[in-house]
């Protein structure tokens, strides 16, 4: 019997026009299929979330990237919960009806999937999302009035208590931009995704706890041509259905550090939280290597980092460049493969026809 | 508070956990350093390209700013 819980990170950078979890949930099926063979699968909000679409993965750890950025930097432990309260929070820059969609959904994520969402806050002012694409061709964007998006989160903390806060912000409509058009037939860059990061990054940073966003827009057109990688927002209003999904079971943050918080942390909890020692690989597109958990978890001896070659993006970050070792596979499928293996203890370098001789390693000491 | 979209570069270091430590220091120059990537490495000038963002407690101009 192996008693060490095999732990697997997945990690699709978002806004960086991944051709596999670039879209509308479309990593979703590569973490199903990591999650069957894992004991625990950490990934994040860009992999899980399908606008009205998600899969409730009971072994899959849902964390927004910034508390995944302190997870792999050895700050912060992820505690599993049953369930999470949450609030909501809506952009006071949400017209009256598309606020009453957002509503809805909530409502309907209560009723039909018992969820525990108390309460919800409007922003004393609007939020105004600005969005940008970079020189690398990222997307990202800016909030005129993050400390309105704090003050919302902080009320719906110590006022209701809850455990993770959902917010729906509004975007600007993009509607006719060549941008919007390439990503609903499937190329291209989410041109929200850097902007919405910003946004959960913003409230985890500062209250540790769940978060993630959702985008209030008004539905397309109809849209013949559109991608089956997209298509999962334009069934519904709202993008707000996966986002309550994934909070009200998404893992507590716990500081790691100091006795007393590990005190705090023992009168908390019956189970220690899940630590970045316990992991045993991280899955990557093979030209996304360059962020924050990747660089940190890369110095981690345990850690065996796949980079898989046929997700493209916008990045040109490979792990030989910056000095990552990794095993560089093609494909998901493959990927999928170099984990059982690992979980099975067999080196992948069996399963080839030619297997290299024992090196034999110079002895550099001087004999006496 | 505001936030604010950096790109600069760093001189790439031994390892990756040096790179990782040499990124916050160059944003931490902007501000608190909220996400970033690096987007690109340049081998022959030995340099990687980081792109990301910072919060300013302080009132500022929402412009890019390019360090």
């Amino acid at each position: 019997m192996n008693l060490r819980p095999f732990t697997v990170v997945l990690i699709v950078p978002t806004g960086v026009g991944a051709s596999i979890g670039g879209f509308a949930g479309d990593a979703l099926p590569v973490a199903r299929a990591i999650a069957q063979i894992s004991d625990t699968l950490i990934t994040h909000p860009n992999v899980l979330n399908g606008a009205q679409l998600y899969w409730p993965i009971p072994n899959a750890l849902y964390v927004e990237g910034y508390a995944l950025d302190k997870f792999a930097q050895g700050c912060w432990g992820l505690q599993p919960v049953h369930q999470n309260r949450i609030g909501l929070i809506l952009d006071r820059g949400i017209e009256p009806e598309l606020q009453l969609r957002q509503l809805q959904a909530a409502d309907a994520a209560r009723a039909t999937l018992g969820l525990n969402i108390t309460d919800y806050v409007l922003t004393d002012r609007p939020l105004e999302v600005e969005l940008r694409m970079s020189e690398s061709g990222a997307s990202w964007g800016t909030i005129a009035n993050p400390d309105s998006l704090l003050r919302a989160a902080e009320k719906l903390i110590t006022q209701a208590k809850v455990q993770a806060i959902a917010v729906v912000a509004r975007f600007p409509e993009d509607e006719g931009s060549k941008a919007l058009e390439n990503y609903r037939h499937g190329t291209g860059v989410d041109p929200l995704a850097g902007a919405e990061a910003v946004i959960s990054h913003l409230i985890v940073r500062t209250f540790k706890i769940p978060c993630a966003h959702a985008p209030a827009l008004l539905p397309l057109p109809l849209d013949p041509h559109l991608s089956p990688r997209s298509a999962a927002e334009e069934i519904g209003y709202t993008f707000l259905p996966c986002v309550l999904a994934g909070l009200s079971k998404a893992p507590q943050f716990v500081t790691l550090g100091s006795a007393e918080r590990d005190a705090d942390r023992e009168r908390k909890y019956t189970q220690l939280p899940i630590t970045a020692d316990r992991v045993d690989a991280v899955v990557i597109p093979a030209t996304a290597c360059g962020g924050s958990a990747i660089l940190s978890l890369s110095g981690r001896s345990t850690v065996q980092i796949i980079a898989v070659g046929d997700n493209k993006t916008q990045m040109q970050a490979n792990p030989e460049k910056l000095g990552i070792k990794a095993l560089q596979v093609n494909s998901y499928l493959e990927a999928i493969g170099v984990l059982v293996a690992l979980r099975a203890g067999i080196t992948t370098a069996s399963l080839g026809a030619d297997i290299s001789p024992l090196r034999c390693l110079s002895d550099s000491t001087k004999q006496i | 508070m505001t936030t604010h979209f950096i790109s600069a570069e760093v001189d790439l270091p031994n390892t990756a956990e040096e790179l990782d430590s040499a990124i916050k220091i160059e944003l931490e120059k902007h501000g608190e350093p909220l996400r970033w990537a690096v987007t690109e490495v340049d081998v022959d000038r030995q340099k990687a390209v980081v792109e990301g963002y910072v919060l300013v407690k302080l009132p500022a101009t929402a412009s890019p700013v390019t360090a």
